[in-house]
């Protein structure tokens, strides 16, 4: 008797723990959400985006300039780096002080040649949803048509990036190579809140709306189905996208494949203890773990982070009200990903990135007065209603590719991946580079992208 | 909502185990860690220590702010502003508030700075003065009550913390070096800012945190002439105080603070316990002080990003803010708002005005400006949370001279006795006030000055009792 209750007593407990574990880990359906609502200021009835796509050219007056020359050649307020320390407590202030000179003696007096370059792409602006949305579109030359098949890519970039971040990636995706048949069209937006897009004026505005938003870009511009690829939210966006809308995708291809679920990381500690099991080669076991390690990584890097989700106005103000804080704030990123074997050197910056490149991109958040609006994305995405939504556990039929740089985040392993994305076509690894892959190496990210597209596409015709 | 559920049963089952292996480690938990070693006169200052002759004379100190310094600012603050525009409804639940940051910048501009000499000569109404303590200038305030009569006179070490001043104190000041009905003392206050904040030097080298400030701020006091003091303090002065406390007992008749913590595991394993069984562990009249520890959890994670910023890149964070009154300004102000009342969140103005002057937030904002001293007030915290700090294990240092609590209401965090009891062995008073938040000394003066005589009367009646 005793036996029998204690035996129904553990059936009872064991399938009471499996059905909690279970609602942690099992997919979720996709949520349906208004394609449609409207993020432009006050509440106007009968709201009708004007459908035209207008050309746009960055141009600022010279007081512009002359004006933040002006403020970066204040009498310097600093205090010098704790003694035998370099980048360990954050950005070196002697360190700025010699990039703050650079930007005003020598960037800032050949500003109308960094504009021209910037204008070297063809940039559009057309308001969806009560929002401007700036985007650039380049196309292949015309003799491409006939030559190559050409489809249309979605690129997406993050923070604190930009679509300057594309410009050499870009130039490489519309350029007919031998590599194989197909060439691309880019369409590079801001992001809403980023750069020449106009920012949100309401509440809410997080991954699943911005989804919505440059799915709709896509539609308005005459694309129904296109590849994506992006890194950072760029790279969480497109996984949102095809989430939200896989019949409009026709591949999504990702330098930062984050998955944070209940079950991947389940599988991820699992993996941490026998990772050969675990991935394709024994040597791509760093990217992944030791897991304390790429915890403290994590928390350590991760300030900013912290409080951009929590209060962005505050910190949004501060970089809003001088140049100087934008641009350590900002660089404090681009110096910590030139890697752990640079990372400390005053030249690392200029050495992985150029330092011109850095300053236009510093120059787009600061033209634009975006550094807020760009933060507060942060805290829309740590909203109760977005976390709700877990996009992360839904399945996706995408087909799906990652390139795993070695310095970026951590990222998930294809056994997690493949949980949200069954159609993992393409999976890598490499042994360098890091976060802002687009910019640091081109050139691999673009072979690796065209290795992608290839597969993507082959599947997407064989479905017809 | 299904996620929540489960995960809080994922979680429930993680704490109950942990829980277990930390009852079988307890005896090994619960004696108190050694005292650390640190070296009494270690050299903080720029350069070689082995050349470092320390200066032990008392001067006066002038904290004159340099007239261009103050041309300067209002030059700064008379450009247009550059202000993201808030989201529509918000107030203060994405940061400061952009539309009444105008507001203040104006009066800042507009009223406080053309009559900056005013509030320079309201500064100076106590006296400064500095000295030399391990290589660093240390700046403080010292008032010698003047009427005494029949009062017995008590050292009092008085220690401010983020991102407040000697500011704070201003008005307790002449509450506690003035004799009282209420009290058989009077006090001798020694109010110094904090190496690295305001008028006091910052180290230059590393692993300057506050176990190592402590120290400095009890050679202070031996410098001055006192070998026996008591210690008020919050925030970082209440961590400062317990470290003294901690490290040279022998020094402190009292310690007070307005915000009594240990993170001392036990102390973490009984907030868990209370967090599911408020009634077993708190009088039903304190139970409001208490959240559970899903809203203590989630507060923290919103309230903390500055902590998380300061302790990892405090020079970004600081450089960012040091060119920038505005962003100072909001920065700094934030803070007044949200830790004196967390429900001023959902205010278009933060709520600053209704505990506040604009005036005397604005003295401390100047303080942090004319000093240019941000920065390195925010390397405390990545000082504070290292590995080296950490390993220090001074949570884990019992503190055992008598010890006073006083919490007001909407503090950062409150906790109660029982974990307290895990660090502080000698609880002897321990209040709760219904009203008032983190700047205590600066919201409800009297009420601080009130509790704190209390706390003294039972210092002194237990030593008498121990004399017998």
């Amino acid at each position: 008797m005793k036996g029998v209750i204690i035996i129904g007593l553990m059936a009872i407990s064991s399938i009471w723990l499996y059905q909690r574990v279970n609602d942690l880990i099992k997919p979720l359906p996709k949520p349906e959400l208004d394609t449609n609502t409207y993020w432009g200021p006050g509440n106007p009835t009968d709201y009708e985006a004007p459908k035209d796509v207008v050309p746009f050219k960055i141009a600022y007056d010279q007081t512009i300039i002359d004006d933040l020359r002006t403020q970066l050649n204040r009498t310097w307020r600093y205090a010098p780096p704790l003694e035998g320390i370099k980048f360990e407590y954050g950005f070196n202030s002697d360190a700025l002080r010699h990039i703050v000179d650079y930007w005003r003696d020598y960037y800032l007096l050949k500003w109308r040649a960094h504009e021209e370059f910037l204008n070297s792409l063809p940039h559009y602006k057309t308001e969806i949803q009560g929002l401007n949305i700036h985007f650039i579109h380049a196309k292949p030359k015309p003799e491409a048509y006939k030559e190559k098949k050409v489809v249309p890519l979605l690129l997406l970039h993050g923070w604190p990036g930009s679509v300057r971040e594309f410009y050499e990636f870009i130039n490489l995706l519309v350029e007919v190579s031998d590599i194989n048949d197909y060439v691309f069209e880019v369409i590079a937006p801001s992001l809403v809140g980023y750069g020449f897009s106009d920012a949100a004026a309401k509440p809410g505005f997080d991954v699943a709306q911005m989804a919505i938003v440059m799915r709709n870009l896509m539609l308005r511009l005459g694309y129904e189905k296109f590849l994506i690829q992006g890194g950072d939210w760029g790279s969480i966006i497109g996984s949102a996208i095809s989430t939200l809308f896989p019949e409009n995708v026709i591949g999504y291809h990702s330098n930062m494949c984050l998955l944070y679920t209940p079950l991947s990381m389940i599988k991820s500690y699992i993996a941490s203890f026998m990772p050969e099991r675990f991935l394709p080669q024994r040597f791509f076991a760093e990217h992944h773990f030791p897991l304390k390690d790429k915890f403290k990584l994590l928390l350590v890097e991760s300030g900013y982070f912290h409080l951009q989700a929590t209060k962005p106005d505050t910190i949004g103000i501060a970089l809003q009200a001088s140049p100087i804080a934008l641009a350590a704030y900002i660089l404090e990123k681009f110096q910590q990903t030139t890697g752990p074997g640079l990372n400390q050197e005053f030249n690392a910056m200029d050495k992985v990135y150029k330092l011109d490149a850095l300053l236009d991109n510093i120059m787009i958040y600061y033209l634009t007065n975006s550094a807020t609006s760009a933060g507060r994305f942060y805290a829309e995405n740590m909203s109760r209603k977005f976390l709700g939504l877990q996009l992360d556990r839904v399945q996706t039929p995408v087909s799906m590719g990652c390139a795993r740089f070695k310095f970026d985040l951590p990222p998930a392993l294809d056994w997690a991946l493949r949980d949200k994305f069954p159609n993992l076509i393409h999976s890598t690894y490499y042994n360098q580079a890091g976060h802002f892959a687009a910019l640091e190496v081109p050139v691999m990210l673009y072979i690796n992208f065209q290795e992608f597209a290839k597969k993507a596409i082959q599947i997407e015709e064989a479905k017809v | 909502m299904g996620v929540f559920t489960s995960f809080n049963g994922l979680l429930l089952l993680g704490i109950a185990v942990t829980t277990a292996m930390f009852v079988y480690k307890y005896q090994e938990i619960s004696s108190s860690a050694p005292i650390p070693d640190l070296k009494h006169d270690q050299y903080w200052g720029p350069g070689k220590a082995a050349e470092y002759k320390e200066n032990a004379a008392i001067k006066k100190f002038d904290i004159s702010a340099k007239p261009e310094l103050i041309e300067a600012l209002k030059k700064k603050l008379s450009e247009p502003l550059v202000l993201p525009e808030p989201l529509e409804g918000v107030g203060f639940q994405y940061g400061f508030n952009s539309k009444y940051l105008s507001e203040v910048i104006k009066y800042w501009r507009d009223s406080y700075l053309p009559k900056w000499n005013e509030r320079e000569t309201f500064l100076k109404q106590f006296p400064h003065y500095e000295t030399q303590i391990q290589g660093l200038r240390i700046h403080y305030i010292h008032v010698k009550p003047k009427a005494t009569e029949g009062k017995k006179v008590v050292p009092l070490l008085l220690i401010h913390g983020w991102p407040g001043s000697v500011r704070e104190f201003y008005r307790i000041i002449p509450l506690l070096t003035n004799p009282n009905p209420k009290s058989d003392y009077v006090f001798e206050v020694i109010a110094p800012s904090l190496p690295g904040y305001g008028w006091s030097q910052a180290a230059s080298k590393v692993n300057f945190g506050p176990a190592q400030m402590s120290i400095v701020l009890r050679n202070l006091m031996l410098r001055v002439g006192h070998e026996k003091f008591l210690i008020q303090g919050g925030d970082w002065g209440s961590i400062l105080g317990s470290s003294i406390s901690a490290l040279t007992p022998q020094n402190v008749l009292g310690y007070h603070s307005n915000l009594c913590n240990t993170n001392h595991v036990v102390a973490l394993v009984l907030k868990f316990a209370r967090s599911w069984f408020p009634s077993f562990f708190i009088t039903e009249e304190n139970r409001a002080f208490f959240k559970t520890m899903g809203k203590d959890l989630l507060f923290i994670m919103e309230e903390s990003g500055y902590m998380h910023i300061q302790a990892t890149k405090p020079d970004t964070i600081g450089t960012a803010l040091q060119q920038n009154p505005v962003g100072l300004a909001a920065y700094i102000l934030e803070k007044f708002s949200t830790w004196t009342n967390v429900e001023y969140r959902q205010l278009a103005d933060g709520g600053l005005t209704k505990r506040f002057t604009m005036d005397e937030l604005l003295d401390n904002i100047m303080i942090y400006y004319t000093t240019n001293s941000i920065t390195t007030s925010q390397r405390l915290y990545s000082e504070g949370f290292n590995k080296a700090q950490l390993s220090l294990k001074m949570d884990y240092v019992h503190v055992k001279p008598p010890t006073g609590c006083a919490r007001f209401y909407h503090d950062l965090l409150h906790a109660t006795d029982t974990e307290l009891g895990t660090r502080f062995k000698n609880i002897i008073h321990s209040t709760y006030h219904s009203n008032g938040g983190h700047f205590a000394a600066m919201e409800l003066p009297q009420i601080l000055y009130d509790d704190f005589i209390q706390f003294v009367d039972k210092v002194f009646a237990k030593s008498a009792t121990h004399n017998t």
